[in-house]
């Protein structure tokens, strides 16, 4: 099977990218939606394959060539981005029937969306095999030009503004982020590696110990402050809430479900590469600083009565928050943790974003302001509301309870009480917010005076809760096998 | 490359936060590049094809994205000069205290040349602060150009340079973040009549 790990790198990104210019060649609206279809589903079964490849693995070193790294890590984005992608695309016929306006002419939107998509996706996917640090910088430069045309796909001000502001900013921070590559680069060429493969993340990592202690903290800094802005963590999180809201929902489950743990793999590689020259207890404080503020700032919005999608992106600051903080604990049962979330969050984050499709269809007032008693008037939506709020709430079995339970005690094993202290009120004060949501907003009593359509064609709802829901259930029972497995230890350890 | 080429890049990225007219800013950011394409052509002499290639992607740039910017100009009239709300001198003053904190605080990052290393970091610093201080949606860019121009200074002056792939590779990110960018203006100028971010802003908690 690792033979074909070559070939399925290049073709893994390679079918999207075929995919999208053959969506700029459909003629009418249902050959686009065939041949997105088809390329959903060829790129996914080529990304599940390449990332059991990768798990069958367990516990040994990673696979890496000339331009390529797959390990266990690669793996779990691997089958995260799949998984996301694929059912972004499936819900994305139902969200274009009914979007309305579009930036570009009718004719041409869908195709154009497709396009976008596809490339979105082609580069989330590459990013995780990806072998070295200057080629996955470039190739998450090239996620913000396809995902801020999505973003804006509406063409409305609002649109728009979280489109400008998310392009802006994520460019921004990854200048900060390519300053800190330079910087590196700079003492491997001192050290008298010049070409790019000096970049690559094994060789940095054995380079690091000879690297000059001050650059290498210097570009450690930059390099986590730059990709914070396009994780979307604390205090660099401004464009997350606007574009998360404002994009197709199918989009706003890419953005929060895969581009985000995307990023921060490449942040959870960097800590790994540069630990022995800056030192794990730098790497694990601005992990923690990070994650904490992250999960702080996010407390006052959940507790908030915010329309669907928006409470849904303040969530994801939240998680994006936990994540950080498992990676700073760094112990087994931390980075078990880590792993849990990661599948966890992102099932239960799509599960919710899908679920605004019909819920913008039954009240278009929906995008404006919070849902109330949606379970009166559409069960279905309510159901998939209910699912995704309750496992993103932490609320048993949901996987998050899991692993929220594996970072805390990770962080008691790793000697942080205090930290794991303020983790924990945090993670219930959010369970408190989001649980007054789910009941307000899904279960409460219907409005006084319902300005809503009836629901109708509620088959794709229905399957994406039980398929999602049963994968949420799944990963709660893996989980627990998970904790002090080979695999875990050898992300533990780092496999770079 | 000289310190008093190093020196006129730097004022050139002074300069764009200054100006009013966003012709003259798309040419100083034109003249920037231009200066920077000639100051690695310079150090390309008897050393490796990496610096050949850093030149002709800085010189590309100085023609390519001024040339794609004035199109978008053109394409989007101002119906009246966008208000700043800092004039010229406070976000002069304001740019220059960024540069100045960048050559006192930043540390040696390994290069061999502080004037370099301060004179790049400061343009970083500098391109935010554009994208910070002013309105409009062009100079926005503008700063994320300026950004960029000194993450070329310092990439530029890595002893044996910087693999020709993250050269070319990120001149195609940067096109094809204009490209957006300038379709994301033109839209905008479409919805609002003006490019001006302040009309923009209705996304609040």
């Amino acid at each position: 099977m690792t033979d074909l790990v070559p070939v399925l790198v290049v073709l893994v990104p390679a079918i999207p990218l075929v995919g999208a210019g053959l969506a700029l060649l459909a003629r009418t609206a249902r050959q686009a939606d065939r041949l997105a279809m088809a390329t959903a589903v060829v790129t996914a079964v080529a990304a599940l394959i390449l990332a059991c490849t990768a798990f069958a693995r367990g516990g040994r070193a990673a696979l890496h060539g000339r331009w390529y790294l797959v390990d266990g890590a690669s793996g779990l984005l691997l089958a995260v981005i799949a998984v996301v992608g694929l059912c972004s695309a499936l819900v994305s016929p139902s969200y274009l029937r009914t979007s309305g306006r579009s930036w570009t002419t009718a004719a041409r939107s869908r195709s154009l969306y497709y396009a976008a998509l596809f490339v979105f996706w082609a580069a989330l996917l590459a990013v995780p095999v990806a072998g070295n640090l200057a080629v996955v910088w470039l190739i998450v430069e090239a996620t913000t030009a396809a995902s801020a045309l999505l973003v804006a796909f509406t063409g409305r001000r609002r649109a728009l503004d979280a489109g400008w502001k998310y392009l802006v900013l994520t460019t921004l921070g990854l200048s900060v982020a390519l300053l800190g590559i330079i910087v590196l680069a700079i003492g491997q060429a001192n050290a008298g590696h010049h070409d790019l493969h000096a970049l690559d993340w094994p060789t940095l990592r054995h380079a690091a110990h000879t690297l000059p202690k001050d650059p290498t903290l210097i570009a450690f800094v930059l390099l986590l402050a730059g990709l914070a802005a396009k994780i979307g963590w604390a205090p660099v999180h401004n464009w997350l809430p606007d574009a998360h809201s404002e994009a197709p929902a199918p989009i706003s489950a890419m953005l929060s479900a895969a581009l985000l743990p995307t990023v921060l793999l490449i942040a959870w590689r960097v800590k790994q590469t540069l630990e022995p020259s800056v030192g794990v207890a730098t790497t694990r404080a601005v992990f923690i600083a990070f994650g904490l503020t992250s999960m702080l700032v996010a407390i006052p919005f959940l507790w908030q009565s915010l329309p669907w999608k928006r409470l849904l992106a303040y969530s994801s600051l939240e998680h994006m928050g936990v994540i950080a903080l498992g990676i700073g604990f760094g112990t087994p049962l931390a980075i078990a943790g880590v792993v849990i979330h990661v599948a966890g969050h992102a099932l239960a984050k799509a599960l919710g974003f899908y679920a605004a499709l019909p819920l913008l269809r039954i009240d278009s007032d929906a995008g404006r302001r919070a849902p109330t008693g949606v379970a009166g008037e559409s069960p279905t939506t309510a159901a998939a509301m209910g699912i995704s709020l309750a496992a993103l709430a932490g609320l048993p079995p949901s996987p998050l309870f899991l692993s929220e339970l594996l970072i805390v005690l990770g962080g008691v094993a790793a000697g942080q009480v205090v930290v794991t202290a303020v983790a924990v009120l945090a993670l219930a004060l959010g369970f408190l917010g989001l649980l007054h949501a789910l009941i307000e907003g899904v279960i409460g009593e219907k409005p006084a005076h319902p300005r809503r359509r009836p629901e109708r064609g509620q088959r794709t709802t229905v399957a994406l809760t039980a398929i999602l829901g049963t994968g949420l259930l799944a990963l709660f029972a893996a989980g627990v096998l998970l904790v002090n497995s080979s695999f875990v230890e050898t992300l533990t350890r780092g496999t770079l | 490359m000289s310190g008093v080429l190093v020196t006129v890049i730097l004022l050139f990225g002074l300069a764009v936060i200054v100006v009013r007219r966003r012709s003259v800013a798309i040419g100083l950011v034109a003249a920037q590049s231009l200066a920077l394409g000639i100051g690695a052509l310079g150090l390309a002499g008897g050393r490796s094809g990496d610096y050949l290639v850093a030149s002709f992607v800085l010189l590309t740039k100085a023609v390519v994205l001024p040339v794609l910017l004035y199109a978008l100009i053109r394409r989007t009239p101002e119906p009246r000069l966008v208000v700043a709300a800092n004039g010229p001198l406070v976000r002069l003053a304001g740019a220059g205290a960024v540069a100045l904190c960048a050559g006192l605080l930043m540390p040696p990052l390994g290069l061999g040349n502080s004037h370099t290393e301060h004179a790049a970091v400061a343009l970083v610093l500098i391109g935010i602060a554009i994208v910070v201080a002013r309105r409009p949606l062009l100079f926005q860019l503008l700063g994320l150009i300026v950004a960029e121009n000194g993450l070329a200074l310092l990439a530029v002056s890595v002893p044996g340079g910087l693999s020709y792939v993250v050269e070319i590779g990120a001149l195609f990110d940067l096109a094809m973040v204009v490209t957006v960018a300038a379709a994301f203006a033109h839209r905008i100028h479409v919805e609002l009549g003006t490019g001006d971010t302040e009309r923009l802003g209705g996304l609040r908690d």
